[in-house]
């Protein structure tokens, strides 16, 4: 096709032969041409003629127009080619695996000193999903928001990958000749985050075995743990209490939080305060909160006494003296408030079956009055657990202290950090930073280059829990070996214990090694059997700690008294802990449990406090800009936006922790083109994920102990302007008008005990009247329009299943739980602050809170706040279906209402038609700026959805088809509880039913005959296949009468 | 001075003398007529076309840039969010498909009516809608997601076997506007042929001459060639008729067949349809008021046309607004407590401004024109129409955007803000109309000068006879003749 240069020499020649002749012919016709056939002969003479560069052809134009012709088509058909991506099988097929099918293997993850058990989902060994191990019996399949989001911090791309030295990469080879020389009279001391190691423990001994003076440190950045200070004080003996709150008929929390997934033993109280709150039960629990400002334990209590931080020291101590656990005290009136009244009337009525319980950010006196008041009433060994954790360490503020003091005073040579991160989380009044500076030598040991890395001599990059090997007890003591699942990413990643061990002993060993020698004196019996079993198992059965029993003795010091003026209660961050999960876009990405904020933290005061400080909160074009105040105490300040919401108590400041870090990361920056968006919409664009969130007021803080700051001064100050993204556009509930819609639609109907016991409770009665759809005659439209008699569905048999789900949301706490298990299921991408204030999250399920007072009036301080999981609620009669002009949202024949990504052209027509707004739009490719280690945390079961499409819950149609399949391998039926939807199979209270319509003994069946069910907006007549149970609460008539 | 002439002026005096006013002041001769429309096609192009050509091409060049960019970053360079997503691209396709309605409503149906003022207008009234609803159909293309897959929304066989949805409104959408596309354009062209064969036979040189002879498809004015073309002519305007309802009786559908409140509404059909016609006479009003004063053809497309569409402007602004006043009755009346909050919501709600422009532009300005000597007054109209046009699209934009951001949950609602990207892109899209109008006016007979002649009361055939004098008592006049 393409003519090739002549290269036949005899033609060539020919060819310049006859190019001579007629350059010699004599014959001319004028002499122009005469004397330019002269020019060209000249030319001819010079070397390098025009032209003679050209390959020798005949037909030079020829080939151009076909190689022109010829490229352009092969360019215009590799245009029309995807990008071409090798999947490379595996040449060698490992032991077990079947490609596609994932394999779960249950490890343990550390959280707070303690173990979660959870079971990992591993496809082609890269763990993607995160859940309870249901043998467990702490987690019994359950998890909170951080086991779900400790999957992506595995890949998370600003990882630390190399040992530093004085911030220059070096190796363990350097690290290991630095402290093998070392000499043995080393004064080494250890800061080591909690942790519930025997092998650590193990390496405590092994470290002062090597270095004499060796010290040892546990902290937190959360500070010490005032409950076990407090029971170890009023039980003279290191007590925990195990709250069981399904024993129990009336409870108070005095300020704690532990329905939140910040507390250590979140899964199984809210398990168990969910059984406790059960309208099967002869009798409902009845929970007393008194707080500062709204909590999700706030949200979920029947009578809420709002009072400042400060003062709940003494509630307690009021409760305290009325239930005779102290002798009766006056003075600050509490005593006389109906509400504190009621309680003391109801915990004297309850006895053994009463308890309450103080939250971290309490002092250890409320602690110790808290126990007191339980052994009074008995509730020791009923609704209290006592187990003994003598010998376990803890983070002590009084260890640190001296550890500070004796470092400034030059008594520390060697200072090893292990996972923590003091430079950044230590309290302001210790001034660690300058401390730091006059230890010769620091390590530091963590997964990321952070605050104190960059300023340690030597960092060490550690692995994540999912790649090393370890071990540790759960809350309630059970022993479990962390195995890992991968190994690790970053090949120079230690975990702590080889590190330790390193430093000990100057050998390299394996964690496994390190961890299997320990368990040699753990586990009795043939080892090798119980290793294993302990490993497949993920724990070790009956290891949990002893119960005691005993009494508590009165608090051995003064209650405080209540501060007066400004103070500040300084809170773990309900997403990102202490700091630790900062650098987690999903976690940065989950709204705050109660104000819905996302990527910040903020100055969190009622109305009263806000115009006392002359700060206020603007709503226009839908985005909030507030005022930033600057809050001084002990000479130290922070600058921080601040929010206005209702239920803190007036003269209150509510700070979360957690925010403001600043990560080091080698990752290379984003330099788009001009004209392409990536800048703006990649999170992971700007450096980690972290940096430049919120602000830091861990410093803020005098001691690690001191969570509510007395004497604080605040005023307005900085930014007025200053952007905050919320998920909930109506934020604080201002304009009264708002307040009126809510009551009126009553998206979440509630109804009280005694008014559901006598029937009286009409759930299903909608805002129009007229639209009341009892149960048999339900799933109608299914049996009308039965898919065997549809020519699309007539030989599929998966009509014989007809999906649905409850969500009671009398056991919801609105937890984010669900959120993250359907985040991390479903492949649901972040998408920035920016744009969450657009309005274009992602979340498939969301959790909707509303305040609520009676009939919009009221206090709006005083409000109720309730919260409402929202997914997709399959409409039989879908809204969205009809509109789509191309089909690509569709009832399946089991009755989910599909998205069809690949068909879907984005019109967005279905999501305004959406009654129920649970469709989420790819506004941009989300997915294109992934990094490559993210990519990895995908679930490959899961499209990845492009640029321009539609999303939306699928009810996890994923885990359908793969039951779907293996009932039909197995040629059986499904079976109940073979499919298991992400959110239900997160949450602890058991609050999502899921199941299949169509057999009548399936749970579902039985939720959905509740005479609490109600569909939300079922006026419209889309028949939802998501059902909601009415909440129902318990208050105590005697204030019901007084108020 | 000729007889012709002569004839002309008596003609005139007549009819100043007669009730009715002649439909061609100036006392125009046929060839006049001719003259004066086919020299703005014929004549050296002007420095001022040039510079106003300029001006539009930036204009769509903006859209280009804007599209562009669109193409390439996604939906969310505009300013859509959740609740909200439909916004600016949305409310443009219903401003340009309304506008259209005018140029059809012109030429059709008052054709169909015998209404023999409109031919002065027809033709820049069918170019306006042919451009109009170009303009409209960029938008739907670019407002999907994945613009590489819109054309699954169309019927085309394939081998996925998949057919577009039929229950979608926006699939009937992409069915009436096509046909009222093709039918337009068909109308219009073949209402220009007799007019491109006088352009044609006025040719000086052989280019125009053969590109007009294509055109104007061997047209020789014979007594067939009009026989054929009047009926042609007649059963496309009964073609155009019922398209002038249906097609924004189905964009309406967009809206009233969804579920939300503000949306669901059965007025919404007669409504939309008034609505189109009220900003497309404005868009006409808006546009000859400026030509007929540049291009000199004030004798052709006179005050009492201006007056005339100026009085369906009021009609049809009334009819509007007596719409919006129907939907919170209805709100009110029906119950329904969604409803309610959505047109509460509408008048007092975040987009209250909205609101109140598009209801003082809409319903309370045309009022004024009740008064005869403002409904005359040509500054005072101009002014008005442009009103009218900003009022009719803020109709659409309260109608979409307030409606979706606060519907069923109020945890759901938000607001929403148009970026620069949708402010360029509505910008750019005026771009593109006036880079079509001004072609239109450069190259195509703005007046559609065989009709215009054949009102004339010369076009009487016993205009020249005198014997019974028929014609003088009736000349051809603004309003229907008795018999």
């Amino acid at each position: 096709m393409i003519e090739l240069p002549i290269l036949d020499e005899s033609r060539q020649s020919t060819v310049r032969q006859s190019n001579q002749g007629a350059s010699q012919q004599k014959l001319w016709r004028s002499v122009s041409e005469l004397r330019d056939a002269e020019s060209l002969q000249e030319l001819a003479r010079l070397e390098f003629a025009p032209g003679a560069m050209d390959a020798p052809t005949e037909s030079s134009r020829r080939t151009f127009l076909q190689l022109m012709g010829a490229s352009m088509a092969l360019a215009g058909l590799a245009g029309c080619r995807k990008p071409y991506e090798k999947i490379l099988p595996y040449a060698r097929h490992p032991e077990e695996i079947i490609e596609g099918v994932p394999m779960y293997y249950a490890t343990a993850m550390p959280f707070r000193g303690s173990l979660l058990g959870v079971l990992v989902e591993s496809h082609e060994g890269r763990p993607t999903k995160i859940e309870g191990n249901p043998q467990h019996p702490v987690s019994q399949g359950a998890t909170g928001v951080f086991e779900q989001a400790s999957v992506l911090d595995l890949y998370d791309p600003d990882r630390s990958k190399t040992v530093m030295e004085q911030g220059g990469q070096t190796t363990w080879e350097a690290f290991g000749a630095a402290v093998a020389a070392l000499p043995a009279s080393t004064r080494l001391a250890v800061l080591c985050e909690e942790t519930s190691s025997p092998t650590i423990l193990g390496m405590r001994s092994a470290l002062a075995a090597r270095f004499a003076q060796t010290r040892w440190v546990t902290y937190s950045g959360l500070g010490d743990n005032t409950e076990l200070a407090g029971y170890a004080s009023a039980f003279g003996r290191g007590v925990r209490p195990l709250y069981r709150f399904s024993q129990a008929s009336v409870v108070v929390s005095f300020d704690a939080d532990f329905l939140a997934s910040t507390d250590r033993n979140f899964v199984s109280n809210t398990r168990e305060f969910a059984a406790s709150r059960s309208t099967e039960n002869a009798t409902m629990s009845r929970l007393y909160a008194v707080e500062g400002m709204y909590s999700t334990t706030g949200g979920m209590s029947d009578h809420r006494l709002r009072v400042r931080p400060s003062e709940v020291a003494s509630v307690a101590a009021a409760v305290a003296a009325g239930v005779g656990a102290i002798p009766p005290r006056g003075g600050d009136g509490f005593a006389s408030n109906p509400m504190v009244r009621a309680i003391v009337e109801e915990l004297n009525g309850a006895g053994s079956r009463g308890v309450v319980l103080a939250g971290e950010n309490q002092p250890q006196v409320v602690h110790e009055l808290c126990a007191a008041i339980n052994s009074r009433l008995g509730a020791i060994g009923t609704t209290v657990d006592l187990v003994d954790v003598s010998g376990t360490t803890t983070a002590s503020d009084a260890d640190f202290r001296r550890l500070v003091s004796d470092m400034k005073g030059g008594a520390v040579d060697v200072l090893l950090m292990v996972g923590v991160n003091p430079v950044y989380d230590a309290p302001g009044g210790f001034d660690f930073g300058g401390a730091l500076g006059s230890v010769g030598t620091t390590i530091h040991i963590g997964t990321h280059r952070d605050e104190t890395a960059a300023a340690s001599t030597w960092h060490l990059p550690r692995t994540h829990y999912l790649e090393s090997w370890g071990d540790g007890r759960a809350y309630d003591g059970t022993l479990s070996v962390i195995q890992p699942l991968i190994a690790p990413l970053y090949p120079d990643c230690r975990s702590e214990i080889e590190i330790l061990n390193l430093i000990a002993t100057g050998e390299q060993a394996s964690g496994y090694d390190l961890v299997r020698r320990q368990w040699s004196g753990v586990l009795s019996g043939d080892f090798e059997a119980a290793w294993r079993r302990t490993l497949h198992d993920g724990f070790v059965p009956g290891s949990g700690f002893q119960s005691v029993s005993g009494r508590a003795s009165a608090p051995s010091t003064q209650v405080p008294a209540a501060s007066t003026g400004l103070e500040i209660q300084i809170r773990p961050d309900t997403r990102l802990l202490d700091g630790s999960f900062a650098n987690n876009a999903w976690l940065q990405e989950t709204p705050d449990l109660v104000t819905k904020i996302v990527w910040d933290n903020v100055a969190v005061m009622n109305h009263a406090t806000a115009e006392a400080l002359g700060v206020s909160n603007t709503l226009t074009n839908g985005q909030y800009h507030v005022d930033e105040v600057e809050l001084t105490f002990d000479g130290r300040k922070v600058l921080i936006p601040a929010w206005i919401l209702p239920g803190v108590a007036d003269n209150t400041i509510v700070l979360t922790l957690g925010s403001g870090r600043t990560l080091l990361s080698d990752r290379a920056e984003r330099k788009p083109i001009f004209f392409d968006t990536d800048a703006k919409t990649d999170v992971y664009g700007d450096g980690p994920i972290a940096n430049g969130v919120g602000q830091r007021v861990a410093h803020l803080r005098s001691t690690s102990s001191s969570r509510i700051l007395s004497g604080v001064t605040a005023a307005r100050s900085g930014a007025t302007n200053y952007p905050i993204a919320t998920t909930q556009d109506h934020g604080a509930m201002d304009t009264p008008d708002i307040r009126e819609v809510i009551a009126r639609r009553e998206p979440v109907r509630i109804a009280p005990l005694a008014k559901y016991k006598a029937h009286e409770a009409h759930f299903q009665e909608p805002p129009l009247a007229g639209a009341t759809e009892p149960w048999e005659s339900y799933p109608a439209l299914w049996e009308e329009r039965h898919p065997t008699k549809s020519d699309a569905y007539r030989d599929s048999p998966y009509f014989q299943n007809q999906w649905a789900m409850t969500i009671d949301l009398n056991l919801c706490t609105g937890c984010n739980a669900c959120m993250l298990a359907c985040q991390s299921e479903n492949n649901i991408q972040v998408v920035g602050k920016d744009q969450v204030n657009r309005g274009r999250e992602l979340h498939w399920i969301r959790i909707d809170r509303y305040f609520m007072t009676e009939h919009g009036e009221g206090d709006i301080d005083d409000a109720k706040m309730v919260v409402q999981p929202i997914p997709c609620q399959h409409c039989e009669n879908a809204p969205c279906e009809s509109v789509c002009p191309v089909a690509a949202t569709v009832h399946s024949p089991d009755g989910t209402n599909q998205m069809i990504y690949n068909r879907c052209i984005g019109t967005r027509y279905c999501a305004n038609n959406c009654p129920y707004k649970v469709r989420r739009f790819n506004f941009y490719n989300w997915t294109k700026t992934l990094p490559m280690s993210v990519q990895f945390a995908q679930n490959p079961n899961v499209t990845v959805r492009s640029r321009g499409v539609m999303e939306k819950c699928s009810y996890c149609i994923q885990r359908i088809r793969k039951a779907n399949k293996q009932s039909n391998v197995e040629n059986r039926p499904i079976r109940e509880g073979d499919v298991k939807t992400a959110c239900q199979q997160a949450c602890a209270a058991s609050a999502i039913t899921f199941g299949d319509l169509n057999d009548p003994t399936s749970a579902i069946s039985r939720k959905k005959q509740s005479d609490r069910r109600y569909e939300l907006l079922a006026e419209l007549s889309v028949k939802p296949r998501t059902s909601y149970l009415g909440r129902i609460t318990n208050p105590n008539p005697a204030l019901e009468t007084e108020a | 001075m000729s007889s012709k002439r002569t004839d002309i002026l008596q003609a005139a005096t007549v009819a100043e003398q007669s009730d009715d006013p002649l439909l061609v002041h100036g006392g125009l001769s046929f060839h006049d007529i001719t003259d004066l429309v086919s020299y703005h096609t014929e004549k050296k192009t002007p420095v001022a076309w040039l510079g106003a050509f300029a001006l539009a091409n930036i204009g769509l060049l903006t859209l280009v840039a804007c599209i562009a960019y669109l193409f390439w970053n996604g939906v969310g360079v505009w300013g859509l969010n959740n609740p909200v997503g439909w916004g600016y691209a949305i409310v443009n396709f219903v401003f340009w498909v309304g506008i259209g309605h005018a140029g059809t409503l012109i030429s059709a149906i008052l054709f169909l009516f015998r209404q023999k003022w409109r031919t002065g207008i027809n033709r820049s009234a069918e170019a306006m809608t042919i451009f109009a609803v170009i303009c409209a159909l960029v938008f739907p293309g670019i407002h999907v997601g994945r613009v590489w897959a819109a054309y699954w929304m169309l019927p085309i066989p394939n081998q996925m076997q998949m057919w577009p949805q039929f229950k979608s409104p926006l699939l009937w959408d992409v069915f009436a506007v096509s046909v009222y596309f093709t039918v337009s354009l068909v109308f219009w062209y073949i209402g220009l042929i007799p007019d491109l064969a006088s352009l044609r036979d006025r040719a000086k040189t052989s280019l125009r001459q053969k590109v007009l002879g294509f055109f104007s498809m061997g047209w020789t004015g014979a007594n067939r060639h009009w026989r054929h073309y009047e009926k042609a002519y007649l059963l496309l305007a009964a073609l155009a008729t019922p398209l002038v309802l249906s097609v924004h009786s189905v964009v309406s559908f967009d809206f009233a067949v969804s579920v939300v409140p503000g949306w669901h509404t059965t007025i919404f059909p007669p409504y939309f349809v008034a609505g189109a016609i009220f900003s497309g006479f404005a868009m006409v009003v808006t546009l000859l008021v400026i030509a007929r004063r540049i291009y000199g053809i004030e004798d052709i497309i006179t005050v009492d046309h201006l007056e005339k569409m100026n009085m369906i402007i009021l009609l049809t602004g009334t009819m509007v607004g007596f719409a919006y006043i129907t939907e919170f009755f209805i709100a009110w009346y029906s119950g329904v407590q969604y409803e309610q909050y959505a047109f509460k919501n509408r008048a007092f709600g975040p987009y209250a401004w909205a609101y109140w422009t598009m209801m003082s532009c809409n319903l309370i300005f045309p009022q004024f024109f009740w008064v005869k000597k403002l409904r005359r007054s040509v500054p005072f109209m101009f002014v008005m129409s442009i009103f009218v046009n900003i009022g009719m699209w803020f109709e659409r934009f309260v109608i979409t955007v307030t409606s979706l951001h606060r519907d069923y949950l109020p945890s759901s609602w938000d607001y929403y803000t148009p970026t620069m990207i949708d402010v360029l892109t509505l910008i750019g899209s005026f771009g593109l109309f006036f880079t079509l109008f001004l072609l239109f006016l450069r190259f195509l007979p703005m007046v559609a000068m065989a009709e215009v002649k054949g009102v004339m009361p010369e076009a009487d055939p016993h205009f020249y006879g005198h014997g019974d004098g028929q014609a003088h008592a009736h000349p051809p006049t603004l309003s229907p003749t008795v018999d």
